[in-house]
């Protein structure tokens, strides 16, 4: 199944171009690049693994695959704030990894051309910038575009990821 | 080769390259065999071999494999037909011939030619060609050397010349040749089953009928190639199954004995045409008169000779046609009632032995294996689906909506399919299953290899080789065998010398097996050497700075694990066998990567014994669902003794705070699941849950959970990659509500316990 996301993405390159998911978290508007997501899914029973950082709650069940859920929130160490019927997961896949991101709110999906996006800013007092890859303007509103490689596997996870790509 | 190929060839090309690898596989453990005992049977093995990659590569005209395997065939011929003596050299040399054949298969399969491969085609078969010399000590040197002569081709052109066929003077190229041979041994093959088997059953008219056929395209295809001789005699065979097709009466009851003796002849005479020489059969035209008695001759022949007219006789002969019974009748001399009954007798007569003779020709013939090449690809998305197939099946019988009803029907059709769900799945399993076979077998050259390099004596040993295992599993830890045998060879066996000092049989033993265990595959390699040293690791690991203080307070099982640490090596020098430290380390990843396990064991001066333990993968296990907290979590049933619930009586603390409980005789450490698992039990105390006695090697504990939930065969799936190995579990199961389950691995969770221990008495120490 991911073989054919992945095949269904790299068709549908162009007309993925500039699309951006936008979702909203503790009162920002963040934006992910359309071509990671596969779907988006209302929160559910996450069955916790031990021994793993914070922000990684544990693992679902999706149709018969075990996807592994990070917190977005605890990502970024934001406060912790109860799930409710608003909280969604939005599944990525990047090179063939599926993850599931949980955020408080799906917004849309926007269009936002590179002429519109300003590079992220250099300095920041936050660790979080080196999520980010840019801010991208929608007439007057801003949203923060993240990089979701870097948002799956840098910091914590990139010793993981390391381990990995050696096998 | 230069043409641009299409995807036909390029299929067949990399047919030829996977078959020739599978040859390769057989043809290094019978070479090694050959080394140690000479029999015909082996040399014959070999020989086939050799000649099928000939012919295979010759087709598809890679020239430098077919030279070389040529000239490996030529030697082994000789050495066949007692020309010459083996001598290890020899052995050595059929290695090397393999290593080329394998190094031209991996050119092959990149650029579709073996036209790289001259300079070392060249050197191999120099070299084969310089050890039959030399083992000839120039005897009779001119008539076979033209043969070996490096290109197969040229040689075969020499030989055109020679042949009988004045008439037609026809190009036999190289080929033509090679299809008529392995043509030619099929025929032959099949006459011989068929000889086989109408000498046990005489009345069996068809199989003589497939015999002749297969005789006749024999000779029409020697007509053809004008082997004259092997022509006459299978000529001659010919005319005796048409006798005997046509109900003629032969000098003995059954001539199948005499022809196999003229078919094992014409096996020879192809044998000597495949390998360049002439068709020549020895004492030709005594079988053919040999044969010749075994036609009776036919009475008409006679009277012709008495002057009988020939009209009458063929007269005669038409009568003859009919029915013994009906002339008696016509003549009188037998009552048309003598003639039933008599005809009865004989009918019942030939159902009977119809009736015995059946079943025996059926066990002649075993059952032909037929194998079909999948691309690996397919099955496992098919397994994959098969996965997702019986959790889908566990979430309809489970569904929590039919919670409460009586549904008799459901229930029937539910179990009839979980059965048939549950076979299909065993059934994908042994799909992807190989035996060992061809692992072990490929280590019996390594072991002959490292084991003439580093001057020691060795028996290898191999058990359970008929144990299955799943393809990828085999392909991950061939790496680690070889370096596991090498330390063994290199390490772990003493010298000759020094084993005899030592009051050991001069010979070593290495010990491969491999057996299932506890759910896993258990693959052993055993040895009788020294063992290991415990104080140079020790000395090692302290000087490498990969232990802290004098390792006095390690375990010995701690001890012998820190030779998997990376550019860890006792090894006084560095060997080209082994020694740069980084064996071991690839042995522990690789492990890991297919979550194995290894367990080393050592006594010193008797040898050591390591064990790989691997996961059979996709299987479904036996678990036992417990809950701790909110939380579910599924233990392997087979690693379970016992559940009880235990009273205080039976609980003791340790001055140092572990918790044993009493079972029996035997005090066993509590592991609580709820500490394990971060999580909030029911109640902390050891008297309101269940302690369930889990073994794991060797090694029993309890482990303290709130409940137990039931009983489920479950479909391991692996986490997530993008969370990795997890201490404590194993992997994750789906259960019938849609949750996702995490199932624990015992034999990390001893580890987990103890470091747990260890980590409880550091704070109490710094305390």
């Amino acid at each position: 199944m991911a073989e054919d996301t992945t095949l269904i993405h790299s068709d549908d390159e162009d007309t993925q171009k500039d699309k951006y998911l936008t979702f909203h978290l503790a009162g920002e508007d963040y934006g992910i690049e359309i071509q990671y997501v596969i779907e988006i899914i209302g929160i559910q029973n996450i069955t916790d693994v031990p021994d793993m950082p914070a922000f990684i709650r544990g693992v679902i069940n999706l149709r018969g695959k075990v996807v592994p859920i990070m917190d977005v929130r605890a990502r970024f160490g934001i406060e912790d704030r109860a799930y409710d019927d608003r909280t969604c997961i939005i599944v990525v896949n990047i090179d063939t990894t599926e993850v599931g991101l949980v955020v408080d709110e799906v917004s849309e999906v926007a269009d936002i051309p590179e002429s519109n996006v300003e590079p992220a800013p250099r300095t920041s007092k936050n660790s979080e910038d080196s999520y980010i890859q840019g801010m991208g303007r929608i007439n007057n509103d801003v949203k923060i575009l993240l990089d979701v490689h870097k948002l799956l596997f840098s910091g914590e996870m990139q010793e993981l990821a390391e381990s990995l790509e050696e096998q | 080769m230069s043409m641009p190929l299409d995807d036909d060839q390029i299929e067949i090309i990399q047919e030829f390259a996977t078959e020739s690898r599978d040859m390769i596989e057989q043809l290094e453990p019978a070479i090694i065999e050959l080394g140690q005992n000479s029999d015909s049977e082996t040399i014959n093995a070999i020989f086939r071999l050799f000649h099928s990659m000939k012919g295979s590569a010759g087709f598809l005209e890679f020239d430098h494999m077919t030279r070389v395997a040529h000239a490996a065939e030529n030697l082994l011929d000789m050495i066949r037909n007692g020309e010459i003596d083996l001598v290890p050299n020899h052995v050595t040399l059929l290695c090397a011939a393999c290593d080329f054949a394998k190094e031209a298969l991996d050119m092959v399969e990149s650029d579709y030619n073996d036209d790289a491969m001259v300079a070392p085609a060249d050197d191999i078969s120099e070299q084969l060609h310089q050890a039959i010399e030399l083992a000839k000590g120039g005897d009779e040197p001119q008539a076979e050397v033209e043969e070996e002569s490096i290109s197969a081709e040229s040689a075969a052109v020499a030989e055109q010349p020679e042949k009988e066929t004045d008439l037609l003077q026809m190009e036999i190229t190289d080929e033509m040749r090679l299809s008529f041979v392995q043509e030619g041994n099929e025929l032959l093959q099949s006459t011989e089953q068929g000889l086989l088997a109408w000498g046990e059953n005489p009345g069996d008219i068809d199989s003589i009928g497939d015999i002749f056929r297969n005789i006749h395209s024999f000779k029409g295809n020697c007509g053809f190639f004008g082997f004259a001789q092997i022509e006459k005699l299978s000529h001659q065979m010919e005319n005796i199954l048409d006798r005997v097709k046509s109900g003629s009466k032969l000098a003995v009851d059954n001539p199948a004995d005499q022809l196999l003796a003229s078919l094992d002849l014409l096996q020879q005479a192809v044998n000597n045409i495949s390998d360049g020489k002439e068709d020549t059969v020895e004492n030709l035209d005594q079988h053919l008169n040999d044969l010749q008695t075994l036609i009776a001759p036919l009475l008409g022949d006679f009277l012709v000779e008495e002057g009988v007219q020939e009209k009458a006789i063929n007269h005669a002969v038409e009568t003859q046609k009919k029915p013994v019974g009906e002339i008696l009748v016509q003549q009188g001399t037998a009552s048309t009632e003598q003639v039933n009954s008599a005809l009865k007798k004989q009918q019942d007569k030939i159902n009977k032995t119809k009736a015995t003779a059946k079943p025996a020709a059926r066990t002649k013939t075993p059952a032909k294996r037929q194998d079909i090449r999948v691309e690996l690809g397919k099955l496992d998305s098919l397994i994959n689906l098969i996965g997702e197939l019986v959790i889908a099946e566990n979430m309809l019988i489970h569904n929590p909506d039919l919670k409460g009803l009586e549904l008799e029907n459901f229930n029937k059709a539910g179990q009839h399919m979980s059965k048939l769900v549950r076979e299909l799945q065993e059934m994908a399993m042994t799909i992807r299953m190989i035996p060992v076979s061809g692992l072990f077998r490929r280590m019996i050259r390594l072991v002959h290899d490292i084991s003439v390099k580093a001057g020691k004596k060795v028996d290898l040993e191999l058990i359970g080789e008929e144990t299955e295992i799943d393809k990828t599993v085999i392909e991950t830890i061939t790496d680690p065998l070889v370096h596991l045998l090498r330390n063994s060879l290199d390490h772990g066996l003493e010298p000759p010398e020094e084993r005899l000092a030592a009051g050991k049989d001069e010979k070593g033993t290495v010990k491969l097996s491999a057996r299932h265990e506890e759910g896993e595959v258990w693959v052993t390699i055993e040895d009788n050497g020294r063992g290991l040293n415990k104080e140079k690791i020790l000395e090692k690991a302290i000087s490498k700075g990969l232990i802290e203080g004098d390792g006095s307070d390690m375990t010995d099982k701690q001890i012998n694990n820190l030779i998997f640490a990376p550019g860890f090596s006792t090894a006084a020098a560095i060997t080209d066998i082994s020694g740069r430290g980084v064996g071991m380390d690839v042995v522990k990843k690789n492990l890991e990567k297919i979550k194995g396990k290894i367990d080393v064991y050592s006594t010193p001066g008797q040898g050591s014994k390591i064990v790989l333990r691997i996961p059979l993968t996709l299987a479904i296990i036996d678990g036992m669902i417990v809950r701790v907290g909110t939380s579910t979590c599924i233990v392997p049933t087979l690693s379970m003794l016992e559940a009880f619930r235990p009273v205080m009586d039976q609980i003791t603390i340790t001055p140092d705070g572990d918790e044993l409980a009493q079972v029996r005789d035997n005090f066993l450490p509590i592991v609580r699941l709820h500490d394990i698992l971060g999580k909030k039990p029911d109640s902390h105390d050891l008297a309101d849950g269940i302690l369930i006695v889990l073994e794991s090697q060797e090694t029993r504990f309890c482990l303290f959970i709130d409940e137990i939930l039931g009983q489920q065969q479950t479909v391991i799936k692996g986490l997530s990659d993008f969370i990795g190995n997890v201490p404590g579990v194993s992997g994750c199961t789906i259960l019938g509500d849609g949750g996702v389950c995490l199932i624990l691995d015992v034999g990390t969770l001893v580890d987990s316990a103890e470091n747990k221990k260890i980590n409880f008495e550091e704070t109490k120490e710094n305390i």
